[in-house]
């Protein structure tokens, strides 16, 4: 039942441009360093004697903003194009269970974001390679910094998907996620416990996958809490 | 042409949509109070307040919120077929364009001076004993705005024509990122409309003139991206079928 969901899923955002918002993601954040290195490459490699590691924390500060962003824009999405045309009582009246409905949401907006993730990597990779920055190239750092931020982003990928399915109008999920990337944009003066801040990757003791367990945790708590309330709720 | 004013202000004064506007201070406070700042060594304490929070809120809250609002004001024409009826009465396609329009760049200035009592706030939580000044930041506060209108005028073209609120922010959010790193360049930053909001709040910059930025600036950047952004949104809107 869930994978025909998810694959009707999958069908609804075909030819809609979210495929290219995966593909754009990843490509603008690599190519604002590819300007950045463009214009004061010299002046960059001089900050740091790690050269990969300064490249790769430079990526770095876009890849929360662009994460929680996108995030925003699929979730929306997701629930407009049930909105629209008033298809979620058609959906739910097929003989699925609701849980199933919003797992399969869950599950498709995953998919793209992780698919950005990969692809963030093989970017991030490609280009890092024609800057010359010596040979040893950190590949465990490069993962690190690709797919982690995935996975601390995810309690934010819950809330928005919750918030997202139950108002009928969009404008509140969009503005909270405005919120939350002007969050993740001055995650340095925040608390470790702000989800927001999750993505940059940064904490008190220093350790990335320290984000990324919390958020896969933290993550199926309000994908639950989400589930159960879309669950309970009237259909609109 | 005051009553289709009337008429859109109608629509919305009842929706919770006018909570969104105080969006804004709530931001204005939170970056104004979440650190403390005291490297500038200003001899005015309200100016590193006002170049902390100032940045934050121009460089993305400003143009990401204008973008959230031109969606929310033809939410009402997408849902059920509104475009058909208010396009039925005898109003021209014009005038519906430039009510929509002249009704978001005063909500914008609305949401501005929001965000100036915020800043006062701010600084009477922080006891900030220094005095207010009040010319430095009606500067940053106007500018901020005429700084916004070209952005307004091009999010409510995508608006119009998409249905869905994730298009037009996917748009806007593909142009307002950039501004980050643009801003920083001193060759490229003055000639990006996203970046103008920034440049025009940013109380860094000439106090001669009107604005902390150049007039030819903002006539050239600011003007120019209005004029294509308003034009093209409102022959697209004269031309669309419904």
């Amino acid at each position: 039942m869930i994978l025909s969901l998810v694959k009707a899923d999958f069908l609804k955002i075909k030819r809609k441009g979210m495929w290219l918002l995966c593909l754009i993601g990843p490509f603008g954040v690599v190519a604002l360093q590819m300007v950045n290195y463009g214009v004061r490459k010299d002046y960059l490699f001089e900050q740091m004697d790690d050269r990969w590691l300064y490249y790769i924390l430079n990526i770095n500060t876009f890849t929360p903003l662009a994460i929680v962003l996108g995030i925003v824009i699929l979730t929306s999405f997701m629930a407009s194009i049930e909105d629209e045309t008033n298809a979620w009582k058609q959906l739910v009246a097929l003989p699925v269970s609701k849980r199933a409905v919003y797992l399969s949401k869950f599950t498709v907006v995953s998919c793209i974001v992780f698919l950005s993730s990969v692809l963030l990597f093989l970017f991030m990779f490609g280009y890092g390679l024609t800057l010359g920055m010596g040979e040893d190239i950190p590949y465990l750092r490069l993962m690190e910094y690709s797919f982690l931020p995935f996975f601390a982003a995810l309690p934010v990928l819950g809330l928005q998907l919750w918030v997202a399915t139950v108002s009928k109008n969009q404008a509140i999920p969009v503005t909270l996620g405005v919120v939350g990337v002007i969050l993740a944009y001055s995650a340095s003066l925040l608390p470790d416990w702000v989800i927001w801040k999750w993505p940059s990757l940064s904490n008190e003791w220093g350790h990335s996958y320290i984000n990324a367990l919390l958020g896969i945790g933290f993550g199926v708590f309000v994908y639950l809490l989400g589930m159960i309330d879309f669950k309970r709720r009237d259909v609109k | 042409m005051v009553s289709v004013i009337n008429s859109e202000w109608y629509k919305l004064r009842k929706s919770k949509v006018i909570f969104l506007l105080f969006v804004a201070p709530l931001i204005g406070l939170f970056i104004g109070l979440s650190g403390s700042f005291n490297a500038i060594g200003a001899m005015n304490e309200w100016y590193e307040k006002l170049v902390v929070m100032n940045s934050t809120y121009a460089i993305l809250f400003l143009p990401l919120i204008s973008g959230v609002l031109a969606s929310v004001i033809c939410r009402y024409e997408h849902q059920e077929g509104g475009w058909k009826q208010l396009l039925a009465l005898p109003v021209t396609r014009g005038k519906v364009f430039l009510s929509k329009y002249l009704l978001l760049i005063l909500l914008m200035l609305a949401m501005q001076l929001m965000y100036l009592v915020s800043i006062y706030l701010v600084g009477m939580i922080e006891g900030i004993t220094d005095p207010f000044p009040m010319d430095i930041v009606w500067k940053s506060i106007f500018g901020g705005w005429v700084a916004t209108l070209p952005l307004i005028a091009l999010q409510l073209w995508v608006s119009i024509a998409f249905k869905s609120f994730a298009a037009p922010f996917a748009i806007n959010v593909i142009f307002t990122l950039p501004t980050i790193l643009v801003i920083n360049s001193e060759r490229f930053g003055p000639y990006y409309p996203w970046g103008q909001p920034f440049l025009m709040m940013n109380i860094g910059g000439s106090t001669e003139d009107v604005f902390f930025v150049p007039w030819d600036q903002i006539l050239t950047v600011v003007g120019g991206s209005f004029l294509l952004f308003f034009i093209g949104g409102y022959l697209y809107f004269l031309k669309k079928a419904i």
